[in-house]
């Protein structure tokens, strides 16, 4: 036991209860029925053990990662990745994509470094358009992210600023789309995601628009996220009140095989429509398969196939049954890298001894 | 309220960065990655798609 920093003070117990004492002694007494309440409270809110909710960004992540929605490409491209250095990390992409019947050929080239608080990323194709991103992280729970586009026209323009708290069993999240210093103009973002229970989290996603002066508009979305205990499954839900709901349901079935679902309901005054994909992707060895299913009558596959660590080959289809159209995709993609093997920090073979 | 004359400033000031932005964001990133990177790389080997 630590001894009473002072020798005419009659002992209190032990020395952290003293010095709880004399800290919360500073704080003017107006204030301590609160600041005991709140340490009360947080002390509470600890011993339940919630977890944290995760980002509301990334609440739809893992069904959007298994269906090929994002990935689908066409036509023909390809992906030359040059990992310049592993520690910090360092690479520059230079992509050509070309032949698809959607968007002209483009060049373009990226640049990535990121260490453990820094990440910047650029992109800048042939027509001298950039998009940029800019993450930095000040403690493991704050994390400020820019995002830009920059057009070579003048109204082309867009920068996103963000910041992100996130708690120990809740999420907080603020962004500013297109800010006007001058009048205040621009699209604000606000999100909360709380964990009610070790398995459930309801959050508030709130927009506010403002135009100009005295043009302003706010709408909010309403969240959930049911996550299954062994962390096997996930459900999510949000609600706008203007009549658009979308859900989601994604299931880890095995190790290599993930299965997600995914229905979209609009019950607009104007616009009735509903859309429902169900999507499955493997996980082999040397390659990803990803198939899906929607209910406007496509049905498309994606297949990453790698061939050597370095060197992958991806094939795309699409076929529209409704509309009699279809898709095809074909990609390469050359990771070199001018680095060593120990460099890399890769380990050296076994049984090759190593001088 | 900022004057007229405040506002056309501010506008500028938000023009030149965003032009500055623009062309100094790729190569920024260039640049902090080439003088961080461990070994450093030799510029051919970071313009060039085939080196």
């Amino acid at each position: 036991m630590v001894a009473p920093p002072h020798e005419s003070s009659v002992s209190l117990g032990p020395y952290t209860e003293t010095s709880s004492l004399s800290k919360s002694s500073t704080l003017s007494p107006t204030f301590s029925p609160f600041v005991n309440a709140y340490s009360r409270l947080s002390s509470w809110r600890a011993a339940l053990g919630l977890p944290n909710p995760g980002s509301v960004e990334n609440l739809q992540k893992e069904v959007k990662t298994t269906h090929l929605t994002n990935f689908i490409f066409d036509g023909a491209r390809a992906d030359l990745m040059k990992g310049l250095s592993m520690d910090p990390a360092f690479q520059v992409t230079h992509s050509f994509q070309l032949a698809s019947q959607s968007a002209p050929p483009t060049y373009s080239f990226g640049a990535l470094f990121a260490n453990a608080k820094v990440l910047l990323q650029g992109n800048v194709d042939h027509e001298g358009n950039v998009s940029g991103r800019f993450q930095q992280s000040w403690s493991a729970s704050n994390t400020s992210k820019m995002q830009a586009q920059l057009g070579m026209q003048p109204g082309h323009t867009m920068i996103q600023l963000e910041h992100d708290y996130s708690g120990q069993d809740y999420t907080l999240n603020a962004k500013a789309i297109n800010p006007s210093p001058l009048d205040g103009s621009g699209i604000y973002v606000g999100s909360y995601l709380q964990s009610i229970s070790k398995n459930l989290a309801l959050g508030v996603e709130t927009l506010y628009q403002r135009a100009a002066l005295d043009q302003a508009e706010m709408s909010s979305s309403y969240l959930a996220k049911l996550t299954g205990s062994n962390g096997k499954w996930i459900a999510t839900a949000q609600f706008q009140p203007i009549g658009v709901l979308q859900a989601t349901y994604w299931h880890k079935l095995s190790e290599k095989v993930e299965a997600a679902a995914d229905l979209q309901v609009i019950a607009a005054p104007m616009r009735r429509d509903a859309i429902a994909t169900i999507g499955t992707k493997y996980d082999l060895r040397m390659s990803t398969f990803r198939a899906q299913l929607d209910s406007t009558g496509k049905v498309s596959a994606l297949l990453e196939q790698r061939f050597a660590p370095s060197f992958a080959f991806t094939v795309a289809g699409e076929i529209d049954h409704f509309k009699n159209s279809a898709k095809v995709g074909v990609g390469v993609m050359i990771e070199s890298t001018s680095l060593t093997p120990e460099e890399m920090g890769m380990v050296p073979p076994p049984g090759q001894p190593h001088f | 309220m900022p004057s007229e004359e405040t506002k056309e400033r501010v506008v500028r000031a938000i023009d030149f960065g965003r032009t500055v932005l623009h062309y100094g964001w790729i190569p920024f990133i260039i640049y902090v990655g080439y003088t961080r990177s461990n070994p450093q790389p030799s510029l051919i080997k970071l313009i060039s798609p085939l080196a």
